[in-house]
């Protein structure tokens, strides 16, 4: 198109917009998705679509996608206006999209998926394919090796051949819907080298975030969405602060700094002497009454094997660990329901809840006891003890007849700690567990967990500094099965420290 | 034994296995594009009476293989029909495909039981047919055998080296993955289902038009159940089913053989050794499968899943 030259600076007049969304509008039911959002992506700029979960961020873009039309409203491509039928025809008009969920063929090699659909005739030639991808991944720098099968790759190389489709198919536009939830804080960076390599050369880039430390990192504009409304769009310069941007966000004060008050510790509830075992390397730790002990590190060392044995699906090998003053054996051979240890597990749906299940099933699924007679469920006990939970937990959308499938992730992760806690355990795991919520609901987690150690010792397992900074009154970092570093979140020298310990470089 | 006599027996053991190699072909094609049918037995019934059918009416075994191939693919397009469109149970819907294939082709074929049909005779493949040993065992077959050599590289090439091939695979393994590529999943499981069921209905012409050469009832005799079985066997990699429709082929030649020599075990249990033999195949390839690992196993991932629609 005449006039569109790769120009990056957004006060040209002469640069075109490359989409344009123009009043549109999508309703599932009785739900409006998006509410007439007007909104332009340009050429050579990042712009960061920000908002909190269920806002409809990913609803606007499945549309920008071609996964289904708008209501009302239009798309206009480079100043044409296109009507997508189907995701073939948004990539044919230049917009790709990387999903939160890879759309990738486990079995197929990462050429076969680069390729799939792109083959470009109906005979397939290997060589070339694997040619055509090792040039592609030299050009943009996005080093892969294209005869690998996806299902043996790392998160992050998984993303890359994701970015390697797109930028085949020769999408001027890239969206991706929250790059970094899957990556480690290394990939993470890797990535948003690759972003802005790619915006460099011309190309628009959209993400969608919650995250607001890296849309501040990475963006040149943010568009905020709220209730399937545009609520703000300005350049990430203008704003001063996380702080800032998250009050323009959630459209009231949230207040990210949340104030830890130190508490007196009680007795000691785990005790963990040189424990070892397969992927675990002499780890000691003890955690009393009135702390909380994040464990932080990259995600695959060594932290999921400690969570289990300290939940006692696996038995410790070697070494010692002794819950709530008894041995390991003791403590699983005889275990009360009431009193004793929880477990927030990472996985939300598939470990914590049963999908099709509805909340009351949901709460007798760990917690039994207080609701039988006999061989027979009291479940009209139950059911009022799950409707004090969604009370209050404030558990949207406040009914428990509903499957645990519709809640959304933070109101179903304030329900599982909510039935967690009612067995007022004197030991709590908790897994990463604000991981994928939004604002208000790590909040409202946070909280929880900040009041509950007053009952209890908290064992917080989390790839999120600031979390572990927030929350801990210790912190102790993993690497290869080993605590790198075991020292209070008010010690800064050491805290600063945390990365390297990350890293593997010893203190 | 002879020479002579172990000649004839490989001959027939690859007389035997072609039936099976089409069925289980087809099968491959359509598991790979993610669709468990278990209807073979039925599909194969059926085709066969359609192939001896329009043989029969017209003359012509190539017509009549034409018919059994096209009844083959519109019995699983009614597979295709009730799981794709209207979301039901593979697994119900092709143990209702065999019912019906298997009912229909008995009640259709009654007044044809005992009547014979030109079909498919042997024809020797110049010079080729001359080389000691391998010429009668491979090549002083029938046109459809010869076929059948050609069908596995057919269908590994189908999936390995074209770009419907891989879209086929696609879709068997994440068929959103596909949808996101642009590729049409759902037509390209109808494509993989249909052009399975032409295969499954070549293999069920086979047994009508080259077989017998003529229609009795229960002509199939669980050979489409043995396919679905050697599906797995063979990992879904079309050069290994062939491995194991010889296998197939063999045993069932051998226990022929035998009853027509007139030994001591009742018929009834040599008449089990070729079913015997599918399930010591199974047993070996699973415990195999568990031993390499999952990948070895390669079950499409999304096989027997169907896709639901958005929203």
């Amino acid at each position: 198109m005449a006039g569109r030259e790769s120009r990056t600076d957004i006060g040209a007049a002469d640069v075109l917009p490359e989409v344009r969304l123009v009043g549109v509008t999508k309703r599932f039911g009785a739900v409006l998705a998006n509410d007439s959002i007007s909104l332009s992506i340009m050429p050579g700029r990042i712009m960061a679509l920000l908002g909190e979960n269920g806002a409809g961020k990913s609803t606007l873009m499945a549309m920008l996608a071609g996964c289904f039309k708008p209501d009302s409203g239009h798309i206009e491509v480079e100043g044409r206006r296109v009507d997508f039928a189907s995701p073939r025809e948004a990539i044919a008009a230049g917009i790709g999209m990387v999903y939160q969920h890879f759309m990738l063929v486990e079995n197929m090699t990462v050429a076969e998926n680069v390729l799939l659909g792109q083959e470009g005739g109906f005979l397939l030639d290997p060589a070339a394919m694997h040619a055509a991808v090792t040039e592609l991944s030299e050009r943009f720098a996005l080093p892969i090796d294209p005869g690998a099968r996806v299902g043996d790759l790392s998160m992050g190389e998984r993303q890359r051949v994701e970015i390697l489709k797109l930028l085949h198919r020769q999408s001027r536009v890239l969206i991706f819907d929250e790059p970094t939830a899957v990556l480690t804080p290394v990939e993470a960076e890797a990535l948003f080298a690759a972003l802005r390599a790619m915006s460099a050369q011309g190309k628009a880039i959209v993400f969608i975030s919650h995250k607001l430390e890296e849309v501040l990192a990475l963006a040149d504009e943010i568009a905020i969405l709220r209730r399937g409304r545009i609520e703000g769009e300005f350049l990430a310069a203008d704003v001063q602060s996380p702080a800032d941007l998250a009050r323009r966000m959630v459209g009231r004060d949230v207040v990210l700094e949340i104030g830890r008050e130190p508490m007196e510790t009680g007795e000691v509830v785990l005790d963990v002497r040189h424990l070892g075992g397969p992927g675990l390397d002499d780890v000691s730790l003890s955690l009393r009454r009135g702390e909380i002990l994040a464990m932080v590190g990259v995600a695959g060392n060594g932290q999921q094997q400690l969570v289990e044995t300290v939940c006692g699906l696996s038995r410790p090998r070697t070494g010692e660990v002794e819950l709530l003053g008894r041995s390991w054996d003791d403590f699983f051979h005889c275990r009360d329901w009431q009193g004793a240890l929880a477990w927030v597990p990472e996985d939300r749906t598939g470990l914590a809840t049963c999908g099709s299940l509805d909340l009351t099933d949901n709460l007798l699924l760990t917690t039994r006891q207080g609701f039988s007679k006999g061989m027979w469920l009291r479940r009209a006990r139950a059911r009022e003890v799950a409707r004090e939970i969604v009370r209050t937990h404030n558990v949207q959308p406040g009914r428990i007849d509903l499957p645990a499938w519709q809640l959304s992730g933070g109101n179903l992760q304030k329900f599982v700690l909510g039935r967690e806690l009612l067995r007022r355990p004197r030991l709590l795991v908790a897994e990463q567990p604000t991981q994928g919520l939004d604002i208000s609901a790590t909040e409202a987690v946070w909280r929880r967990l900040l009041t509950a150690r007053a009952d209890m010792g908290v064992l917080l397992v989390t790839g999120d500094l600031t979390e572990a900074l927030q929350l801990a009154d210790r912190v102790a970092v993993m690497f290869r099965g080993r605590i790198m570093g075991q020292f209070p979140t008010g010690d800064a020298a050491r805290v600063e420290r945390i990365g390297a310990l990350m890293a593997g470089l010893s203190e | 034994m002879s020479p002579d006599l172990i000649v004839a027996l490989l001959a027939a053991a690859v007389q035997g296995a072609a039936p099976i190699l089409f069925a289980t072909l087809g099968e491959i094609l359509s598991e790979k594009a993610g669709v468990l049918n278990l209807g073979v037995e039925g599909v194969m019934a059926i085709s066969a009476f359609a192939a001896f059918f329009v043989c029969l009416q017209t003359g012509s075994a190539t017509l009549g293989l034409l018919a059994g191939g096209l009844a083959g693919s519109l019995m699983c397009g009614l597979h295709s029909l009730v799981c794709q469109v209207f979301l039901g149970n593979q697994v119900v819907s092709g143990l209702a495909l065999t019912i019906f294939g298997v009912g229909l082709s008995n009640y259709l074929g009654t007044p044809y039981v005992g009547a014979g049909t030109v079909g498919f005779r042997q024809a020797s493949v110049p010079l080729l047919a001359q080389i000691p040993w391998l010429g009668p065992i491979l090549f002083q077959q029938d046109a459809m055998v010869y076929l059948g050599y050609l069908a596995p590289v057919a269908v590994w090439f189908l999936l390995n080296r074209t770009s419907l091939g891989l879209g086929l695979r696609a879709t068997g393994e994440m068929p959103a993955a596909a949808a996101a590529a642009g590729l049409n999943p759902q037509r390209l499981r109808a494509f993989g289902v249909m052009a399975g069921g032409f295969l499954c209905g070549l293999g069920g012409a086979y047994l009508s038009l080259a077989y017998t050469h003529m229609w009795t009832i229960g002509l199939s005799g669980g050979r489409g159940w043995v396919a679905v079985a050697l599906v797995i066997f063979a990992f879904w990699r079309p050069f290994r089913a062939v491995v194991g429709a010889l296998l197939f082929g063999g045993v069932m030649a051998f226990q022929l053989r035998l009853q027509a020599e007139g030994t001591n075990i009742p018929s009834s249990l040599l008449l089990m050794l070729p079913y015997l033999l599918t399930i010591l195949a199974l047993v070996f390839s699973a415990a195999r499968a568990h031993r390499a690992g999952r990948n070895a196993a390669a079950a499409p991932a999304a096989l027997g899943v169907n896709i639901e629609p958005e929203g």
